[in-house]
């Protein structure tokens, strides 16, 4: 039971590697804890009611989070049963801690209201859910929790298609399958994992890992279909005839580009492209492997969201002198903290208030340079609260051998085209179950959001889930009355 | 999802034919559509045009021209009965179908392979298709298949010179097609013209067919990476605005498409196409040399 501890003010730091070395290669960048270090950090939690503590409240998949540090203090004396108590705990809320431990903005979720930040730091969530996975995987502690859940998983003979595997979909199929439904992952691309396959780099998030948490999810009786794209290999119409429900987790794949003369230039990538192309394709090793990607000697990354980090740190790594161009200013990047941070230490340089108009290419069709204009802050807010920025009418052209515009996304088109299916402004539309204009089909992610963030969407997931077993219960209950 | 290569064989110099089974995609595809294809754990993605199908036995035809790493470790390594890990599709929009009337259909090399299902269903519709194969005489294919299935098929091959390069071939293919497509159109009536191959090559044809008005649709080939609208590597400027080729086209009418631009982006990665080339070449003779 509670028991009254000494505060402990300070955060225990994780490990790190230095910019210098880390910069050389798509390593991972924080090392996370030991289990010593772990439980000392887990020793500074207070341990705030179940019903009380915020940062259960600020988790999108309300993960009891109390609950599974204190496993790690509990069992102390004996690590590997510490870490498959607290495993235990968080799999209850979140099939991919492993994941949602690296790339989480635990700044603005958990960490925000956590009690601890009234004193001193506030405990290190992410790197400690992070530690559980990680350490439970290392010591096949999560293959064996696994063979204890699958046998009372109680099947309900009904199916659940699911399409796209990135977040949303994993989670909502990890749910599913633990309530006893057969479910169907539909995925176009050839990895599962979406956008952590493909978009957030191996010095984040290593793909092994991700990987690896997709394996237990297909260990869980989740089949995963692969070069399926739905909308074109089979219709949304189709899955609902072979299928009880479906839920749409297709993601905001598509990318916004910059609308101006020569964005067609050589050099010129989406970040989307840029990202595919080194994650995925793994094009940091051509040609061990075959996909190419050109980084020149300077390149201008267009954005500053958590994306346009990605790219500009994946970019810095090929070499090259990167610059973030932002048309607001340094109060309104939107991308993590950390992130910036890590960006700032490997000698990215950022530019605020300017604007990209025109991309001035070579004779051979190769960009060369940037003309953009030079922006100023307005004492009004927009919707979003951020400054409203206008034009100055100065210009400024810098030199760039490569571009890569991270300036947001759409949700894919090949699925918001369905017949039937409700959008406004590119988003799929869903009420309070998150169930679509045609019943029985459901969505979730950037999908109905546009571009958020990953944890956003596994909450979706989640939630999606139990909307999709709530009505289907009531289905099977309907046919059984 | 690894799909298996049910035949293989060797239709003319580099231009390999294999049937594969991928059912997902035979029991949807249509004429116009393409698939992705990545063979190797290291591999990368790249568009193919299956020109067959079986939608009840679920396989797809394929015929790749050999001019680079990806076409040749296939060709050398792939065996019938081997597996390849992934073939997803159907991909882009089907070619519109509608009777046109007299058709000319122009496909430049291995062009010739996207060209078959689309003139063959064109021809279905009642359509007169003559299909026009512009080539390396060494690497005609599927004659047979053509004057089945159209009107009036033509193969206006050429002969190879010694140490000419693609750049050498390309400018060829150029100067051939302009003489025959010049030539059909003086002497003959068509509705429309429909061009598949290589962006310049096409670029060329246009500029005869423009002089006489006539509708023309050019299905194109830019870079692809993941197809299925994410990336917009496919990108080209179509009417002034940017469209992707992959779930826009590939298919487009070739009055409205930026020609010079299309054959900018397609050289991009020249150089790293051929150092690609090299150290699989290199790796080959390292295995000859342990052997």
């Amino acid at each position: 039971m509670a028991v009254r501890r000494k505060i402990i003010k300070e955060r225990v730091p994780t490990p790190e590697r230095p910019p210098e070395e880390r910069v050389k290669d798509f390593g991972e960048v924080n090392l996370g804890y030991t289990f010593e270090l772990a439980v000392k950090e887990a020793e500074r939690c207070l341990q705030c009611p179940y019903d009380y503590a915020p940062c259960i409240k600020g988790c999108p998949v309300h993960i009891n989070i109390p609950g599974f540090i204190s496993k790690l203090v509990e069992y102390r004396d004996n690590p590997d049963k510490a870490v498959k108590e607290a495993l235990n705990v968080i799999w209850a809320c979140n099939s991919l801690p492993a994941t949602t431990g690296r790339v989480c903005p635990q700044e603005d979720q958990c960490e925000m209201n956590c009690v601890m930040g009234k004193v001193g730091d506030k405990i290190n969530i992410g790197k400690l859910e992070r530690f559980v996975a990680d350490y439970a995987r290392e010591k096949g502690i999560d293959e064996q929790l696994l063979l204890e859940i699958i046998p009372k998983i109680e099947k309900t003979g009904q199916g659940v298609a699911i399409i796209g595997a990135g977040p949303a979909g994993l989670t909502a199929a990890g749910e599913l399958a633990k309530l006893g439904y057969d479910v169907t992952i539909y995925e176009a691309l050839h990895e599962a994992g979406g956008v952590l396959m493909y978009g957030i780099p191996e010095f984040r998030l290593p793909k092994e890992i991700v990987e690896k948490e997709i394996d237990k999810l297909r260990k869980l009786g989740v089949r995963i279909l692969t070069d399926h794209v739905v909308g074109r290999t089979v219709t949304i119409e189709e899955l609902l005839e072979e299928y009880n429900a479906v839920f749409i987790g297709s993601g905001a794949g598509t990318p916004r580009l910059v609308n101006a003369p020569g964005i067609n230039l050589n050099g010129i990538y989406t970040a989307n492209e840029f990202l595919t192309r080194v994650n995925l394709m793994k094009a940091y090793k051509f040609p061990e492997y075959d996909t190419p990607v050109y980084v020149g000697k300077r390149v201008i990354v267009i954005g500053a969201g958590n994306t346009a980090m990605d790219a500009a740190r994946s970019a810095r790594r090929f070499g090259a002198d990167v610059t973030i161009a932002y048309r607001r200013g340094e109060e309104d990047v939107s991308a993590r903290e950390e992130e910036v941070e890590h960006a700032k230490e490997e000698g990215i340089k950022f530019e605020y208030f300017i604007n990209p108009v025109e991309f001035i290419g070579d004779e051979n069709g190769n960009v060369k340079a940037v003309k953009f204009e030079k922006m100023k802050a307005l004492e009004e807010r927009d919707k979003r609260g951020k400054r409203k920025i206008v034009g100055t009418g100065e210009y400024v052209t810098l030199e760039a051998d490569t571009v890569i515009i991270a300036i947001g996304k759409h949700p894919n088109r090949l699925i918001i085209n369905t017949p039937g299916l409700e959008v406004e402004r590119g988003r799929i539309v869903v009420d309070e179950n998150l169930m679509t204009s045609i019943p029985g089909v459901f969505a979730g992610g950037d999908a109905i959001r546009g571009e958020a963030t990953v944890i956003l969407a596994m909450g979706d997931g989640r939630r999606a889930a139990k909307a999709i077993h709530e009505y289907l219960t009531k289905k099977r209950e309907g046919q059984n009355a | 999802m690894p799909y298996r290569i049910l035949d293989k064989k060797e239709l003319a110099m580099n231009e390999v034919w294999y049937r594969i089974h991928a059912p997902h995609v035979a029991k949807k595809i249509q004429a116009g559509q393409f698939v992705i294809v990545r063979a190797f754990p290291t591999g990368e993605r790249i568009p193919l045009t299956p020109i067959r199908w079986d939608r009840e036995e679920g396989w797809i035809e394929l015929v790749t021209f050999v001019r680079g790493k990806t076409t040749m470790k296939m060709a050398n390594e792939l065996k019938p009965g081997d597996e390849i890990l992934n073939v997803a599709g159907p991909l882009g929009n089907p070619a519109p179908m509608k009777k046109y009337g007299r058709i000319l259909a122009v496909g430049l090399i291995t062009g010739m392979v996207e060209v078959f299902p689309i003139a063959r269903a064109l021809q279905e519709l009642g359509n007169d298709v003559t299909t026009l194969h512009i080539t390396p005489n060494p690497m005609v294919i599927l004659k047979e298949d053509f004057e089945e299935s159209v009107s009036r098929h033509i193969v206006e091959g050429f002969d190879l010179q010694e140490g000419w390069g693609m750049n050498e071939i390309s400018q060829e293919l150029a100067k051939r097609a302009v003489a025959k497509v010049r030539e059909l159109l003086e002497n003959e009536h068509f509705d429309m013209v429909l061009t598949v191959g290589p962006a310049g090559g096409q670029k060329a044809i246009f500029n005869v067919v423009k002089e006489y008005g006539i509708p023309m649709h050019a299905d194109l080939h830019p870079i692809m990476v993941d197809a299925t609208g994410m990336c917009g590597a496919c990108r080209v400027t179509v009417g002034g605005e940017v469209k992707f080729a992959c779930i826009d086209g590939p298919g487009f009418d070739a009055y409205k498409v930026d020609w010079d631009e299309l054959i900018h982006r397609t050289g991009f990665y020249a150089p790293m196409e051929k150092l690609a080339m090299e150290h699989y070449l290199k790796g080959l003779q390292a295995q000859g040399g342990e052997q």
